[in-house]
C-alpha cells in the first residue's frame, strides 16, 4: 500500500515536472515567434509624457513663439520614437532599459526648457503688453497736442481772416 | 478772453479723453488673442497623392500580397501643440463604425497606431503601404490572419467577411488628454467634443482556399 502511494507520489512529481517543462518550452516558443509579429503599443508611454505636455502648454499660454516651441516638439517626437523602439518586442532588455532612460532624460530636459520658456515668455508678454498700453497713452497725448496746435492755428487763421474781411469792407 | 481759453481747454480735455479711450481700446484688441476655431483635419490620399486611385488598377478587390499605397495625414488647427494618435482598425460590414452622434469609437480591433506631437498648423503626413500577407478562405468565409503595414507584420485575431466582401480599414483620430493621462477618441474644444475618422473599403475574394 505504502509502495503504491510512494509510486503515485513519484509519478505525480514526474508528471508535474513534465507539465512544467512543456509549459516552459511553450512560453519560450511563443517568445521566439513573437519578434516577427508587431503589436500595437497604444498607451504604453513613459509617465513623463503627460507632464511634458502640461508644461509645454503652459509655455504656449505664456506666449512662447512657434519657433521656440518647435524645438521642444522635435525633442518630444524624438522621445516618442525612442519609446516606440524600446517597446518593440524584439528589443533586448538591456537596450530597452537604456532607451527608456534616454526617453526620461529627454522628457526631463523638455520640462526644464518649458519652465524656462514659460518664465521668459511671460516676462516678454508682460513687457510687450506694458509697451503697447503705454504706447497707446503716448499716442493719445500726441494726438491731443496735435489737435491743440491745429485748433490754435485755425483760431489764428480765423482772426486773421476776420480782420481781412473787415479791411475789405472798408 | 478767459472764458474762450477755458472753453478751449475743455475741448482739449474732451479730445484727450476720446483719444485715450480709442487708443487703449486698440491696444486691448491688439494684445488680446482672438478666439479661433479649433479643429483637426484627417485625410487619406491615394497612391498619387490625390483623392483617387486608392487601389492598384482601381480595383478594390485586393489579392494576398498585393501592396496598396496610401498617404495618411493630420492637420492640427487647435492653436496649441497637440499629441495625437491615428489608430488603424480593421473591420467588416457588420461591426459598427465610429458613432458621430455620441462620439464613440468603433469597437473594431486596433491593428496599429501612429502617434506624434504636432505643432499648431502643422501637417503630419505619412505613407501608409499595406498588404494582406496571410488570409484563408473556408466555407464562404474569408479570414485575414496577418496584415503588413510599412514592412511590419500585424497579427489579426480572426477577422472575417462573407465571401471576402466588405472589409474595411478605419482610421480614427485620438488626442492625448492631460486630465485623464491617456488618449481619448476625438478632441475637446471649449464647448464640444468632436471626432474625425475615415474608412476605406476593400474586398479580398482571392484568398487561398483551406479545406476543413
Amino acid at each position: 500500500m505504502l509502495y503504491v502511494s510512494l509510486l503515485n507520489e513519484c509519478q505525480m512529481t514526474l508528471i508535474s515536472k513534465n507539465v512544467l517543462i512543456i509549459s516552459i518550452i511553450m512560453v519560450l516558443a511563443l517568445i521566439g515567434i513573437e519578434p516577427s509579429i508587431a503589436a500595437p503599443q497604444i498607451g504604453m508611454l513613459q509617465p513623463g509624457f503627460n507632464q511634458a505636455i502640461v508644461v509645454l502648454h503652459q509655455a504656449e499660454s505664456a506666449g512662447a513663439t512657434s519657433s521656440e516651441v518647435s524645438e521642444l516638439v522635435t525633442l518630444l517626437n524624438r522621445a516618442l520614437e525612442l519609446n516606440r523602439e524600446a517597446l518593440q518586442p524584439n528589443t533586448p532588455l538591456g537596450r530597452r532599459t537604456e532607451l527608456l532612460a534616454q526617453v526620461d532624460q529627454i522628457l526631463l530636459s523638455v520640462e526644464g526648457q518649458s519652465a524656462e520658456l514659460t518664465a521668459i515668455s511671460s516676462q516678454r508678454a508682460y513687457r510687450d503688453e506694458l509697451f503697447t498700453y503705454a504706447g497707446a497713452a503716448v499716442a493719445a497725448i500726441l494726438g491731443t497736442i496735435v489737435y491743440a496746435f491745429a485748433a490754435s492755428l485755425y483760431q489764428k487763421y480765423r482772426i486773421k481772416r476776420t480782420f481781412q474781411m473787415k479791411a475789405s469792407i472798408k | 478772453m478767459s472764458s474762450r481759453f477755458s472753453k478751449n481747454r475743455r475741448k482739449v480735455i474732451v479730445v484727450f479723453v476720446i483719444l485715450i479711450v480709442l487708443c487703449e481700446t486698440i491696444a486691448y484688441l491688439a494684445t488680446t488673442p482672438r478666439p479661433t476655431e479649433q479643429f483637426f483635419q484627417l485625410y487619406v490620399l491615394g497612391a498619387d497623392h490625390t483623392i483617387s486611385h486608392y487601389y492598384p488598377n482601381d480595383n478594390m478587390n485586393i489579392s494576398p500580397g498585393e501592396r496598396v499605397a496610401w498617404y495618411l495625414g493630420v492637420v492640427n488647427n487647435m492653436g496649441t501643440v497637440q499629441f495625437i494618435s491615428i489608430r488603424v482598425k480593421i473591420s467588416n460590414a457588420t461591426v459598427k463604425p465610429p458613432d458621430d452622434q455620441q462620439i464613440v469609437e468603433s469597437p473594431a480591433p486596433v491593428v496599429t497606431d501612429f502617434a506624434r506631437f504636432l505643432e499648431d498648423n502643422e501637417t503630419y503626413e505619412i505613407p501608409f503601404v499595406w498588404s494582406i500577407s496571410n488570409a484563408t478562405q473556408n466555407g464562404g468565409t474569408t479570414r485575414i490572419l496577418t496584415l503588413q503595414i510599412d514592412n511590419e507584420t500585424y497579427q489579426i485575431s480572426d477577422w472575417s467577411a462573407r465571401n471576402g466582401y466588405n472589409f474595411r480599414l478605419i482610421f480614427e483620430l485620438w488626442t492625448w488628454q492631460t486630465d485623464i493621462n491617456a488618449f481619448e477618441y476625438g478632441w475637446n474644444t471649449i464647448d464640444m467634443h468632436h471626432a474625425a475618422w475615415v474608412q476605406l473599403w476593400f474586398n479580398m475574394t482571392s484568398a487561398p482556399y483551406i479545406s476543413q
